[in-house]
């Protein structure tokens, strides 16, 4: 095993007969729950590396985050973010259209991505053996894409279906959609992250490049190694693909905070669907605010499984819904705890949100029992634990809790606060958070329904 | 008592221990007109137990730090659960309780079946569920696979406390039972554990799976889903498919790795990747106890339907015709047996491997000798189980489109068509 002084020592050495500004720097170790450890280096032109080292397979993976989202996008030019994340797969100088999948796919891996309000991450899952070339690859498209017609527009066309897809033909992801637009007046999480079809239509190869060169540098990312890495070859690789890109200038973010809601907002829909639904959207923490913990163990006591309050009311006892859930947004700012119930037939979106409200009365009315804060914490400490059983689950943890709180061990620090809530504390967030007057509802009829007042209207 | 079949697999990474029941019965059991019984009794096993009801039940899964699901397949009914391991103890008791003493009471059964019934209704939402129902009733007709596992609403409420009793009695046995444990366990305490979990049950006897092999419609044939407001189309395309012990089946397995089973398959690069036609585009050979369906899928926007369509159909009469390429084939057999790590790095995936062979009655070492089986495939062999195994004339085309703006069009696209069917969003 490696120890923390190796990896000091390692880095010092590969770095001797680098010049300045092409060098890696051991930072620290860092503590990954009770049996593991991150290593976090810097290298000269600002790219953040952690390292956790796991030999229990031989696998490995490789994600980059890179700190851009939906939240940095104005209106006229939504989607960009995303459908950047796409042609990242395409041209650099020296790999043709094409070939970084298929080269990845050969050597036995697989690569994906994910964009969302605050990051872009892009992963690859390797055999140990394809490390080299992943890394190769990876530092190549960061800093020498290529990007012309025709393959940004046939990737806009990718992009236009994807969200006729998971938008346009799908309607929990519609009323998603319409949700945040409601609840974000101000604030850049009111923007879908996939864009508006006529923005994602009007891209061209220059906006994208101009994209590219402002945040598309190693300063602006965090690369995560987890898996059955060789420290001595492996960050001698890093070195020879990362250590020579040079960093860029990161615009300051110009970033417009969501003025406080005084008012609760409630929009109609009319969607060909099935069944009636309801979407709401209460203002919630941030996810490194001290509130949040006591918002997630609310939230499982809510929702977690079919002993939640909201399952056991709606669905079993009064048999009024299919499905009810609730998330608590692990965003930078401020969000949404964000919930969707499934109406049977038979029940409106109305009935079902009248119901809905008489079980959230509750948790502002009287503390939780102790069982159900009990529950909710065992039921946490699972989730927890399962998320990190492979090196991808490990990869994506270190890489999300580094971008959005700085911390790449976090999770284990949420979790010990998890089990730090007290009733008390949840009854703190119930009645700070759950304010109708800071709400969004959605109500979604189905197409065709005898209702005088089921046209797309907003109650403000 | 007979020997049970026991799969284990250790590794102390996180302190989670995985348990696997499977059954070797499902729903092509169920009985005409009672369809949605193999469901529904799996479904039963979180609604109580002669000893603690529904609500109590779910709450001590819980409070164990525990996660417990049961469902049903064609061929199978399996039970899982996943414990921290601290409470392993207390949660494989639980489990074994839970499905060797179920209530099965009267009020539970009404609630499943009520609860079974919306979820029916509201998965009309899903376009890809609805085309896939198409494609299946379709290509599966007169055969147990075209019946739908989760039943309709019709032959729901005809399932009564007597049927999932019997149903029951039939399939829940030690002898049905392969039981798979895995985590942070050691060897000895697994097999253990595994006892303890089909300790209630009674010894029975193994199921003879009678249903045979489906054998498709002769023609071509498509079955559309009338919606209304679609701006793309949910399209499946396929045949009927291959058995895991045919002698070609791993050829065409690889073969079809090369036409729509990776990224950058011809599948993608043509769809996707050339057009941009498709977020996605794939195609797969199935497997089960029996022969399953081959299919392709892809979700042209409303527009592009009808040449997507039309594509589709000559690629796949040209990988019938000319096969795949000797560089093709290469860069599947890297792409299949390199990551195939990926199959191996937990204890639960190992475990599943072994497991999966044993309950499907699959041919031996068809998942643990994977690798072997991959790289003794060759060209010549691939082209001939493409030219023998995909029938070009004889497929099914299911899509979901708004009829009066699509309908005509998708026709079209397809020479020779035999038949063409239109169905509500609400058939069964």
């Amino acid at each position: 095993m490696t120890t923390t002084t190796d990896f000091a020592e390692v880095a010092t050495r590969l770095s001797a007969s680098r010049p300045e500004g092409q060098r890696l720097r051991h930072i620290a170790s860092e503590a990954f729950g009770p049996g593991m450890t991150i290593e976090r280096f810097k290298l000269d032109n600002g790219l953040t590396i952690l390292v956790e080292r796991d030999a229990s397979a031989p696998v490995v993976s490789l994600m980059t985050w890179v700190k851009v989202g939906s939240r940095f996008e104005k209106q006229g030019k939504t989607g960009l973010s995303h459908l950047f994340e796409h042609l990242m797969f395409g041209e650099t100088e020296m790999t043709p259209h094409g070939a970084f999948d298929r080269q990845i796919e050969e050597a036995g891996g697989e690569t994906n991505a994910a964009t969302f309000l605050d990051w872009t991450y892009y992963v690859q899952n390797l055999p140990v053996s394809a490390l080299g070339l992943g890394m190769r690859l990876e530092a190549e498209r960061m800093a020498r894409l290529v990007l012309r017609e025709p393959q940004v527009a046939s990737e806009k066309d990718v992009v236009m279906n994807e969200r006729r897809q998971r938008v346009d033909d799908d309607v929990d992801g519609a009323v998603s959609e319409a949700l945040y637009r409601e609840a974000f007046k101000v604030h850049a999480y009111g923007i879908p992250t996939i864009g508006w079809m006529e923005d994602i239509e009007g891209f061209t190869p220059d906006d994208c490049t101009a994209f590219y060169k402002t945040y598309y540098a190693p300063n602006n990312a965090t690369l995560v190694l987890s898996g059955d890495i060789d420290p001595e070859k492996d960050l001698g690789t890093l070195l020879d693909t990362f250590g020579v890109l040079a960093p860029s200038e990161i615009p300051v973010e110009d970033m417009h905070p969501e003025p406080p809601q005084v008012e609760e907002r409630v929009l109609v829909v009319e969607k060909p669907t099935s069944v009636h639904r309801v979407a709401i959207g209460y203002k919630s923490p941030a996810f490194g605010d001290f509130e949040h913990a006591a918002m997630v163990v609310l939230a499982e006591i809510l929702f977690g499984g079919r002993s939640g309050r909201l399952h056991k009311k709606l669905v079993r006892d009064k048999e009024i819904a299919t499905e009810v859930r609730g998330w608590v947004g692990t965003f930078r700012d401020p969000s949404l705890f964000d919930i969707s119930l499934t109406a049977r037939e038979g029940t409106t979106a109305e009935e079902l949100l009248g119901l809905f409200d008489v079980e959230l009365d509750k948790v502002l009315e009287a503390p939780v029992t102790d069982d159900e804060l009990e529950r909710a914490k065992a039921r946490l400490e699972l989730g927890t634990v399962q998320s990190l059983e492979t090196a991808p689950g490990r990869a994506e943890s270190i890489g999300f809790y580094e971008t959005v709180l700085g911390d790449p061990g976090a999770i284990f620090g949420k979790l010990e606060a998890y089990r730090r809530v007290t009733q008390g504390d949840v009854l703190r967030a119930a009645r700070t958070f759950l304010v109708k007057t800071a709400r969004t509802v959605v109500l979604v009829h189905p197409n065709g329904e005898p209702d005088e007042e089921l046209d797309e209207e907003d109650s403000e | 008592m007979s020997a049970l079949t026991v799969f284990t697999e250790t590794s102390n990474k996180i302190p989670v221990v995985s348990f696997a029941v499977g059954f070797r019965v499902g729903s092509t059991a169920d009985p005409v007109g009672k369809e949605g019984l193999a469901r529904i009794t799996a479904r039963l096993f979180r609604r109580g137990m002669v000893s603690l009801g529904a609500e109590a039940l779910e709450e001590s899964i819980d409070r164990l730090g525990s996660e417990f699901g049961a469902d049903a397949s064609p061929s199978s009914s399996s039970v899982h659960g996943e414990c921290i391991s601290r409470n392993v103890e207390a949660f494989s008791e639980l489990m074994s309780r839970i499905i060797g003493e179920p209530a099965f009471a009267e009020d539970e059964l009404g609630r499943v079946v009520r609860e079974t019934q919306a979820e029916l209704v509201e998965a009309r939402d899903s376009d890809r569920s609805l085309a896939g129902r198409a494609f299946r009733r379709t290509l599966f007709a007169g055969h147990p696979y075209a019946r739908r596992v989760a039943g309709t609403l019709a032959s729901l409420a005809t399932i009564t406390q007597a049927d999932v009793r019997a149903h029951y009695e039939r399939a829940f046995t030690r002898a049905n039972a392969v039981v798979a444990v895995s985590g942070d366990v050691t060897e000895s305490d697994a097999r253990a554990l595994a006892e303890k979990l089909v300790s209630r049950l009674p010894e029975g006897t193994k199921n003879v799976d009678s249903v045979g092999d489906p054998a498709g419609p002769k023609g071509r044939h498509l079955v559309v889903v009338d919606k209304p407001e679609r701006t793309q189309t949910q399209l499946v395309i396929g045949a009927i498919g291959s058995r895991a012990d045919d002698p070609d089946h791993y050829p065409w397995m690889v073969g079809n790795t090369v036409f729509g089973g990776t990224f950058t398959s011809r599948l993608m690069q043509e769809i996707r990747a050339k057009r941009g036609w498709s977020y996605g585009a794939s195609s797969r050979v199935g497997f089960d106890r029996h022969r399953e369906a081959f299919t392709m899928w892809t979700a042209p926007a409303a527009k592009d339907t009808a040449a997507c369509l039309a594509l589709e159909l000559e690629l796949l009469g040209e990988l019938a015709a000319k096969g795949v390429t000797d560089e093709e084939v290469a860069f599947a057999k890297n792409y299949l047996v390199r990551s195939h790590a990926f199959d191996l790095d937990t204890a639960k995936k190992r475990v599943h491997l072994p497991f999966e062979e044993a309950l499907y009655d699959l041919p031996p070492g068809y998942h643990t000798d994977y690798v072997r089986h991959v790289e003794g495939v060759d060209t010549k062999a691939i082209n001939a189980a493409l030219a023998n195994r995909v029938k070009i004339d004889d497929l099914v085309i299911g899509a979901v489109v708004t009829q009066a703006e699509m309908g005509t069009a998708l026709a079209e696209a397809i020479p020779n068509l035999a038949s063409k069917t239109v169905l509500a969003q609400d058939f069964e």
